[in-house]
């Protein structure tokens, strides 16, 4: 995650709490998603940005995981997200979401 | 082919033979702190010292310096 | 045993300083651990401290190799340093060669142990594996947490004395010849490897032959008057708005780009793709990078027989050997056609 992103993510706890906040990705694959949502629970594990070890523990979901889809109206979702959902693989997604947050959301 | 860059010891290693340092990173062929005539002349400078090296023969890798 | 005083080199990206406009920043020294430090922190242990960081600015060091050396060289000095390990530099070319150069240096110089760590196709690699060792990296800093604990691990064994092996402890190959004992002689060897070979059976050499990858230099260019030149760069100068989308960084393809015609390179017009150097110059007058002015004047001049109608630009910024070495023998063979008698090449 770029460093001008961690410093908002950063910000947003700090200002609103950590439980209060919910990540949401959008990255085209596993692999960045999950950098990403590591960056915002464990820490930036590239050491470069402003979570370099700072462990936020955040809530961090990928727009077409089912926790997403189902919170969105079903219309608003096809049109938006629909057409990505088509093309990404959904399941790798989901798999290497899952397991960043089973090992570090605290929320 | 003379390659005019400014870490010269990567064009050493990948295996340039014609070789002309050039300014900066950023601005191998050019420095923003002069003004434009200025830094003009300083690029037509370097490319006569890449031609110079395109007309010189050489056996090998060859730094063409100052 | 008291603990191990390890100083750190990071870059300015690492140190939080910024990117690439902040390339250009001198050396500082820092208490403690900066950045990747706190990794390496937990994966050295209890057995050694980070007592400071050396942060550099990746074009400093570049521009100014001497002079950069020599402070950062004080700077670790200064610090009573057991240890000193550099980056990881993943596949980023000025650092990796400031790292692989400061690390051979404060080698040289201190005698103490030293360690960095890149891409097998970093500059860096090449320039520096003979004179220290460099631990194998993925090619981004996605790789941090695999590389750290490798590097700290190898660390700890050279503060004690110990040799690294290849491939066990993650090193790259030196490619320095030892002396050893075999108890067959030469001969024989070469025998048993030779009929293993013919008879094709598989066989292990004793020597790789090297990969030079050199070229025999071109003869010179006779009559520059009648030449025709062409102008080719890995500084990413491309039409604005990058119309052909070069990567920024690892880039899958070059363009080619028509520049009849035209008697300078402006910022409206153009600009650079390049993710790897601050834009800022390059995009105010492309000319910076690829000198299409001075060659037009040249050209009318009459200095030269003519500046080729095109140009071809890629992005030279972590661009893979393998894809650097295809384009160009693609676009060599037009050019050829075209009868262009030599190229300028820029990089930056």
């Amino acid at each position: 995650m770029d460093l001008e992103n961690q410093q908002r993510v950063k910000d947003a706890a700090e200002k609103n709490g950590a439980e209060n906040i919910i990540v949401v990705l959008g990255a085209s694959e596993a692999e960045s998603a999950g950098l990403a949502a590591e960056t915002v629970t464990a820490g930036d594990p590239t050491y470069a940005g402003p979570l370099a070890g700072v462990q936020l523990g955040l809530s961090v979901y990928h727009a077409v995981e089912p926790e997403v889809k189902d919170a969105v109206d079903a219309d608003v979702y096809d049109e938006q997200v629909g057409m990505m959902e088509m093309v990404l693989d959904v399941d790798a997604i989901v798999k290497e979401m899952t397991s960043i947050r089973s090992q570090y959301s605290k929320y | 082919m003379v390659h005019v860059c400014t870490v010269v010891p990567i064009s050493l290693t990948v295996g340039a033979n014609r070789i002309v340092p050039a300014i900066a990173i950023p601005h191998p062929l050019g420095n923003p702190k002069l003004d434009k005539k200025e830094e003009k002349a300083l690029r037509r400078q370097l490319v006569e010292k890449s031609l110079k090296a395109l007309q010189t023969e050489v056996d090998g890798q060859t730094v063409f310096e100052g | 045993m008291s603990k191990l005083r390890v100083v750190h080199y990071i870059n300015q990206f690492f140190a939080g300083l910024g990117g690439e406009e902040k390339a250009d920043v001198r050396p500082e020294v820092r208490e403690g651990k900066v950045g990747p430090g706190a990794a390496f922190a937990v994966a050295l242990g209890q057995d050694a401290e980070i007592v400071a960081t050396v942060v550099c600015g990746d074009s400093f060091y570049g521009e100014n190799m001497d002079e950069a050396r020599k402070i950062v060289l004080d700077m670790v000095k200064g610090q009573k340093a057991d240890l000193f390990i550099a980056g990881p530099a993943f596949n980023a070319g000025r650092y990796g060669v400031a790292c692989g150069d400061i690390c051979k240096a404060v080698s040289q110089e201190l005698g103490i142990p030293v360690l960095t760590g890149m891409y097998i196709e970093n500059p860096g690699t090449d320039l520096y594996r003979k004179h220290i060792n460099i631990v194998q990296t993925g090619n981004s800093a996605a790789d941090m947490r695999n590389a750290v604990p490798v590097m700290a691990k190898a660390a700890l064994k050279l503060a004690r004395g110990e040799e690294l092996k290849v491939p066990e402890d993650g090193v790259i190959e030196k490619g320095i010849r030892k002396n050893i004992y075999r108890e067959t002689r030469g001969s024989q060897r070469a025998v048993d490897m030779l009929i293993a070979k013919l008879s094709g059976q598989p066989f292990e050499t004793e020597y790789p032959m090297p990969d030079f990858d050199r070229v025999t230099p071109n003869p010179a260019v006779k009559d520059m008057g009648k030449a025709r030149i062409a102008l080719v760069t890995s500084g990413g100068i491309v039409p604005k708005g990058n119309p052909d989308s070069i990567e920024a960084s690892s880039a899958s393809k070059y363009g080619k780009y028509d520049i009849d015609g035209i008697a300078d390179l402006t910022s409206d017009a153009y600009q650079t793709a390049h993710g790897g150097y601050d834009p800022v110059y390059a995009n105010e007058d492309p000319d910076r990078v690829l000198p299409v002015d001075v060659l037009r004047d040249m050209e009318e001049e009459g200095i030269i027989g003519g500046l080729y109608r095109y140009y071809y630009s890629t992005v030279g910024n972590g661009t893979s050997v393998g894809n650097a070495v295809g384009f160009a023998s693609e676009f060599v063979k037009e050019l050829k056609e075209d009868g262009v008698d030599a190229v300028v090449l820029t990089s930056t």
